[in-house]
């Protein structure tokens, strides 16, 4: 507990978050053609990470994007706190997906300042966070030259640039070392201290205290 | 900086850094307009006759030459997905975006205009006058092009596509802006309407662009 306090101590401070709830009533979906999730319910409390695991085709991703609004459902809701999500997803959600968004061309310092600045975080926090993940050495690098998991760490500073209460991440530890995964966690805690939820897509097995699990093979 | 120029500075930054910025466009229009000629025949009062017409239709196919690139990168590096979850409304990132590249990339067309003019036998005066219908012409041009970049995102051989889709809706700018300099040739009072008319289109599709290139993104991300 005393390491984790100390770990905490190194993360920049934001302003404070408006935790969200986050509900998926009776969701279905399916991708091109097959039903992939029927009649789905979820919750995500304040501080709360649910982890949405099953093999390789069983909608994880598509999930994870109706969640953010940017899949339609066939049928079933999700809403932010009372809201429709596809009305608040803008203001409330930090989104990692399976590309991490970064233009090979643009230096980490380039990419990171412009997040900052849309969401309106200090560009102060930059450098922290990027501390927190481990690449801050790398900030004028371009993108194009890091590697897989280097990217993806940098994707996660972006996220947590954004400030948003809910982070959808859509395998965010696939492409991490041993190393990164810890550091994820790290980040995660640090989210979750602050009342953030979190939704992870993984196929690793991540030990985020408390986590709740929910497995998609079911629903096949 | 507002979120509105983040993005337009964004935008003309990668354009720049990325795929060449305007040295693509540039060079095609460039040997177009030097290759027409060949084509033509050297009669000074024939090209000089057909100079403005060739131009404008030129810079229209330097336009979307260089439009795959508008939409197709950022449909496939996962930006759109960012863009569609920004705090700021799409409709206007869209505008900015696209704004942003076009002017990086394409800003060089009205100055080989007029230089190409001037090379082609017309005088300084319509030759200045076709040069400010096609800088007046860039936004809609570069705008329709992003409609159907975004249509076309992630599609193979969206180049196809999106020439299918634009090139009908770039008629009425084409007809304007390369009627202006045509006009301004043949010392008719009607450039400066044909100017006029190049502009109101640029800011018709300023006005209405940024909501079908929002749809389109929205439905290739659905």
């Amino acid at each position: 507990m005393l390491a984790m306090t100390t770990a905490l101590a190194e993360f920049p401070s934001l302003v404070a978050l408006s935790p969200q709830t986050l509900e998926a009533t009776g969701l279905s979906l399916s991708r091109g053609g097959l039903r992939l999730v029927e009649r789905l319910d979820l919750a995500l409390a304040p501080s709360g990470a649910l982890l949405l695991v099953g093999p390789n085709g069983t909608g994880k991703t598509t999930l994870l994007r109706a969640l953010a609004g940017l899949v339609r459902p066939d049928a079933g809701a999700v809403a932010i706190g009372d809201q429709p999500a596809g009305q608040v997803a803008a203001d409330t959600l930090g989104w990692l997906g399976h590309a991490d968004g970064l233009k090979p061309n643009e230096t980490l310092r380039h990419a990171l300042r412009f997040w900052a600045d849309m969401h309106g975080t200090p560009r102060t926090a930059i450098l922290p966070l990027m501390r927190v993940m481990g690449i801050e050495a790398l900030i004028d690098r371009p993108a194009g030259q890091l590697s897989r998991g280097q990217q993806r760490r940098a994707g996660l500073v972006r996220v947590a640039l954004a400030n948003r209460p809910l982070w959808l991440l859509d395998e965010p530890a696939g492409p991490l070392d041993g190393a990164g995964r810890d550091r994820l966690a790290e980040l995660v805690a640090w989210h979750r201290s602050r009342g953030g939820g979190v939704i992870a897509a993984t196929h690793q097995t991540l030990d985020w205290p408390g986590a709740a699990m929910l497995d998609l093979g079911m629903y096949r | 900086m507002s979120r509105l120029g983040a993005v337009f500075a964004r935008e003309a930054r990668l354009a720049w850094s990325g795929g060449g910025g305007p040295a693509g466009p540039a060079a095609f229009f460039l040997a177009a307009i030097t290759l027409a000629p060949l084509a033509i025949g050297p009669s000074p009062e024939l090209l000089a006759a057909a100079g403005p017409g060739l131009m404008g239709f030129a810079a229209l196919l330097s336009v979307l030459q260089s439009a795959e690139r508008l939409y197709g990168d950022d449909f496939s590096d996962g930006t759109l997905d960012l863009y569609a979850l920004s705090p700021m409304g799409l409709s206007l990132l869209c505008l900015a975006k696209t704004l942003g590249q076009g002017i990086a990339t394409l800003w060089p067309l009205p100055v080989i205009a007029l230089l190409g003019g001037l090379m082609y036998g017309v005088p300084l005066q319509p030759s200045t006058m076709l040069a400010a219908a096609l800088a007046a012409a860039i936004p809609a041009l570069v705008l329709l092009a992003g409609f159907a970049g975004a249509l076309a995102a992630g599609v193979r051989r969206s180049g196809l596509l999106i020439a299918l889709i634009a090139a009908p809706m770039m008629v009425p700018v084409l007809i304007f802006a390369a009627g202006a300099g045509r006009a301004g040739f043949e010392g008719d009072e009607r450039a400066l309407a044909n100017l006029v008319l190049t502009l109101a289109v640029s800011l018709g599709t300023i006005a209405l662009a940024p909501f079908g290139i929002a749809a389109a993104v929205k439905s290739r991300l659905g």
